[in-house]
This record gives C-alpha cells, structure tokens and sequence, in this order.
C-alpha cells in the first residue's frame, strides 16, 4: 500500500511539474521558433511544418531595416536604467529611515505603498493632462518620472525588509567603535543590504523594461520604447506575426538573463526581508 | 582614562522602570564590575554610559564633564557586545581593526602598525589565527574573543565590557579571566564589567556593585559583598552553594536569647550576635522575625555534639566534590548546605543520619525578608 502511495505521489509531481513547464516553457518556444520562420511556414497546418522548417533571418533583417528597432531599444534601455538608478537614490535613505527610525509612524509607508493599489490607467489620464502642460510627452524625461512615480514605492518597500533585517546594535557597535552616521550608513549598513539592493534593482529594471501602458500613451517617436515597437506589428491591414517574435526574441532576453543570474538573490531577497517582520 | 560617575541616573522604557535612581562612581583605572540576575538592568547601564540609550534623568559624568547628550563616538569608550555584533561582511582582522581606522581618533596609523595592534591583541586572547576568517565561520565562543578583541584594541577613556566571557568555555572562561585583570593591571584602564555570574565578578574587581530591579542593593568590594552582604539577596545571589538562608524567630529564655527555626531547630545567640540580629528583626504577632544567613563553609558538622549551641537534624543528602563536600539538610522552605573540606569534618555521613551542626556565631548575618524562600 505505501510504495503505492509513492508512485501515485511521484507521477502526480511529474505531471503537475511537466504542465507548469509547458506552461512557461510554449509561449518562450512559439516567439523562437516563428522568430526564425518564413511567413509560409509561420501558418502550416500540420505539426511536422510547425517544429520543422529551413531556419531564415528575414524577420530579423526586416526588423533592422525597415523599423527604428535598435533606437527604440536604446530608448528602453535608457529610460529604465536611469530611472532604476534614480529610484535608488530616492528608495535607499527613504527605507532606511522608514526601517531605523519609523518615519512618519508608518503612515507615510502605507502611502507610499498605496500608489501601488490602484489600476495604473486610473492615473493615466490625469497624468497625460499635466504632462500636455508641461510638454513631457514623448520625452525620456518624461518616462523616467512616470517610472520613478511607480517603482520608488515599491523599492521602498522591499528594500525596508532589508534594512529591517541589518540589526540596530550593529550599527550601535560602529558609532561606539568611532563612525558618525554616515560612514555607518556606507561601511556597515550598505554592504549588509547589497543583496537587497540587487534584487530591488533588477525587479525595477524589469519592470520598467516591461512597461506597456504608459510607454504607448506617453510616447510617439522619439522616446518610443521597445514594447511599444512590437506592439505596432499588430497593425490594421496585417499582423506580422514573424517580426512580431523576432522583436519578442530579442527584447526578453536581458530580462531572461538578469532572472537567471539573480535567481539566487531574488529568492532568497524576496524570502530574506519577507519573513521576519 | 577617566572616572565615570553615574548621578541619580533613571531611565524608563515607555512606563517601565528599567533604572531606579542610580548613583556610583568608577574611579579611574578601576575594575568595577556590575553583578545582578538577568533583567536587573545591567546592559542598559552599559549602554547609557556608552551613550546609545539615551537617559530619562540623571547625570553621567565623564570626570567633571557631564556626556549626557554626547553621540557615543564622542565620548571615547569601547565595548564588547554580549551579543558579539561583529560585521559580518568583514572578517576577523578587519573587524579588530575597524575601530583603529576611524577618523574620528585620528590614529592615522600606518599598515604596519594597524597590523602589529590588531596582531597583538589578537595573540593575547588566542585568536591569531582566526584573522582571515569571516564571522560566520567561527564558534560562539571565538565571535566573543573578536567582540572583545575589538573593545580592547584601542586605548579609550573607558572599556564598557558586557558579559565579555559569559559563552566561553569554562576552562577558557579562566583562561580568559586571568588575561583581562592582567590587562587591566598593565595599562591601568578604567573598566566596567556587567556579568551574572559572580566568581567573575569577585575574581576581577576592584569595587562591584549588585543589582536588582534597577536598584543598587549593595556597592562594596568583593570582600565585603561576599562576607557582608546587607541584604538576604546579595547573599543569594553570591556563592555556590548560595548563601544559606533560615527564617525564625528570637526567642527570650532565662535571660538569654534563642534563634528558633520553626520546628526544624534552635539555638542561643552570644551576645554580639543578638545585637546584630535585634537590629533586622520585625516584630510580627508578639514575635520577633527575622532572616538568618550563613555561609556554608560556616557551619560545622559532626557526629558528637560540639557545645550547648549546636542542635541536631537528619542528612537529607550528601555531594562529594573533588576537595570537599556538600552535606544538605532540608528545613521548612528551604534547604540547609553545609560545605565540608577532605578530611576536616563529619564527611562521611549516610542518608537520614541524625548530625550535629553548629553555626560560626562571627559569621552569621541577619536580614530583614526581601525575597521570598524557595526549595526550587
């Protein structure tokens, strides 16, 4: 009865783990494989013409020449690394004083947090007016303000876990041993917190990176972002399907990438600032 | 070096009282330890010397100078943690050396000289060859030797020690002890030491004070806190086994005076002692109480009787120790230890055997009730 048991349990892991897999795994194989294939063989009817075909760059040669793709990447790439670095500037002292003197009692942390909880596009148009105004539209500037807007609270958040966890008396040690608060802040509490600090900043980076809704009704030209571009390929008279995932293919990999080498901060920085209170 | 006084000192956390009032005085290039049980308020004293915990009332001063609203770097003093707090991103030699490398002391020592301090004092308590690991990769008991290794690395007004030794092991734990009072003769360093376990406590002080609550229950040497403790606690607090403890009542007979031990045990009072124990006693119901202590190297046992003051009771248990040993004889609420050394007494005693005890009137003490008896 109990080695039953087992195998029950065991195939029900496999199969369990094997649909999150496909899961995860079949949309990542759709954007390779048609990113890769002629316009022909993106519809073939039968599955045999779906997985094997003669691999072609002609959807990435159209996405080179003919669309402003590597401008709309240096775009993205701009607006989210200066706005992820921007966001640590502000997020760092204020979770720190959030976490080492309890600022504002907590109510300034509940604020801060809760511009996180309601719809981004409930902002969207009050945000568009003022930023008509102030002639914002289309600009990097303009996005990195607007990302800076989202993401300070959330790092804040996350990083006040962090702080949380560098223990008072540590820092108590270093000003006896001679430090004023400043020097403690970088000597001490800095490099006790650089894991925190890497995992906020690549879930800022992604995020912005990410960012649909307000880079397409923010941006038109010169600012326009990289999901924005691909977005486009969904045009009125066709759908190209073939650029469409060769822009895809491209764009997720620094988010794949930075995923991968950070699963073992992310982790345990999400898990680390979350459980202890 | 410099000598710390503490003045009328309170410090509540929210409503809680943690110090009541405190006044002592260090002098400069003392030992002065502070004893007490967990919760008396030991660390918090450390602290607002050190000046991380800010005070309610009350003055420090640092010789004449008041550091009351001085940030701990600007008033000069080191200290080992008992939770060790070393930074962990450092490793041991950094972490020895950090307090040498703020500017704040304006050492501007050169790497040599950083090298030849940190080696030194790291030699000194046995953990030279520790210095490239990190702080997680060393034992409790190596966390401490580089938590104090990093207090006495430097020369400052006053070394703030908490609990420096307390999880070492015991023959380190000597060791160790042995090398802070020769530290402490040799640069003749104003040092403050916070321990519960006494022999630490009468081992390295010159002055120590006990306490309580938040209150000082006695200040004295070591001598006197433990041969004349002013109340029952200090004496309970002090010694293995700790001072025993008889609650009875004085009894006039024919022109003599009689401490009776409830139904376990009575005996006359010379006359000097009665004096003594006339003072602390309560008058409760046309009875006068009061609580006799005596140490246990102080009561004498054997199998004949020994004067018209000793009286009889059944062994209740008997512990050989190396050179001596411990005979116990149960009373009403508390039990009776009496130290025997080899070869010097009544040792050989069974179980329930009727013995004669007799108590060294000079050394007996009497207090009035402040904690309660307890078999426990």
């Amino acid at each position: 009865m109990k080695s039953k048991g087992i195998v029950v349990k065991r195939i029900l892991f496999w199969v369990v783990t094997l649909l999150v897999l496909a899961g995860i795994l079949f949309p990542l194989l759709w954007i390779y494989l048609t990113a890769f294939k002629s316009s022909n063989d993106i519809f073939a009817g039968t599955l045999q013409r779906q997985l094997i075909f003669t691999p072609t760059l002609e959807n990435f040669k159209r996405l080179f020449v003919q669309f402003p793709f590597f401008r709309s990447m240096g775009n993205s790439l701009i607006i989210s690394i200066s706005s992820t670095v921007l966001v640590m500037v502000i997020a760092l002292p204020a979770a720190y004083s959030f976490a080492r003197w309890n600022t504002g009692g907590g109510h300034i942390l509940f604020n801060t947090i809760a511009s996180r909880m309601f719809p981004g596009a409930v902002a969207a148009i009050p945000f568009f007016l003022i930023y008509r105004a102030l002639h914002l539209l289309d600009t990097h500037i303009g996005l990195i303000l607007l990302f800076m807007y989202f993401n300070v609270s959330f790092a804040t958040f996350l990083l006040y876990g962090f702080f949380r966890d560098v223990p008072v008396e540590l820092e108590q040690a270093a000003m006896i041993d001679g430090y004023g608060r400043f020097a403690i802040f970088r000597k001490i509490v800095l490099p006790l917190v650089l894991p925190g600090i890497a995992t906020t900043s690549v879930f800022c980076l992604i995020w912005s990176w990410n960012e649909f809704l307000y880079s397409f009704l923010f941006t038109r030209n010169a600012a326009k972002t990289i999901t924005v571009l691909i977005s486009s390929f969904w045009g009125s008279i066709e759908v190209q399907y073939g650029t469409m995932a060769a822009g895809a293919a491209i764009s997720i990999l620094p988010t794949l990438i930075a995923a991968w080498f950070m699963q073992r901060y992310i982790i345990r920085g999400l898990t680390f600032g979350a459980v202890k209170g | 070096m410099v000598e710390v006084r503490l003045e009328n000192v309170t410090k509540l956390y929210g409503r809680k009282l943690a110090i009541d009032d405190i006044s002592f005085t260090c002098k400069e290039g003392e030992f002065f330890s502070i004893l007490g049980p967990t919760g008396a308020g030991k660390s918090t004293i450390l602290k607002m010397i050190a000046g991380i915990e800010p005070i309610t009332s009350g003055k420090i001063y640092f010789d004449d100078l008041v550091v009351n609203n001085l940030l701990p770097h600007e008033r000069n003093v080191s200290m080992a943690f008992e939770s060790y707090n070393l930074y962990s991103h450092f490793n041991v030699y950094e972490n020895i050396a950090f307090p040498l490398r703020a500017p704040k002391w304006q050492l501007n020592l050169s790497k040599e000289e950083e090298k030849k301090k940190v080696t030194e004092i790291a030699d000194f308590l046995g953990i030279g060859k520790l210095l490239d690991r990190k702080p997680q990769n060393l034992s409790g008991g190596q966390k401490q030797r580089v938590s104090l290794a990093r207090a006495l690395v430097r020369k400052p007004q006053v070394y703030l020690l908490d609990e420096p030794i307390a999880h070492l092991d015991a023959k380190l734990k000597f060791t160790t002890q042995t090398l802070l009072r020769e530290f402490a003769v040799n640069y003749g360093s104003t040092i403050i030491y916070v321990t519960h376990d006494y022999r630490e406590a009468l081992a390295l002080s010159d002055n120590m004070m006990v306490l309580r609550k938040g209150k000082i229950d006695q200040l004295g040497t070591p001598e006197e806190i433990y041969h004349a403790p002013k109340i029952d606690f200090v004496g309970m607090l002090v010694g293995e086994p700790p001072m025993n403890m008889v609650d009875g009542s004085l009894i006039s007979r024919e022109g003599k005076t009689f401490f009776k031990a409830g139904d376990s045990f009575e005996f006359e009072l010379l006359k000097d002692t009665e004096i003594n124990a006339r003072k602390h006693a309560v008058i409760k119901e046309n009875n006068s109480i009061v609580r006799l202590g005596v140490r246990c190297e102080y009561i004498k046992v054997s199998d004949q009787k020994m004067s018209d003051n000793s009286f009889q009771l059944p062994v209740y248990a008997v512990v050989h120790e190396a050179e001596s040993s411990v005979i116990t004889f149960e009373l009403e609420n508390s039990f009776l230890h009496s130290r025997v050394s080899r070869g010097k007494g009544y040792e050989d005693c069974r179980i329930t055997e009727k013995v004669w005890l007799e108590f060294v009137q000079e050394n007996i003490s009497f207090f009035e009730k402040t904690v309660e008896l307890s078999k426990a």
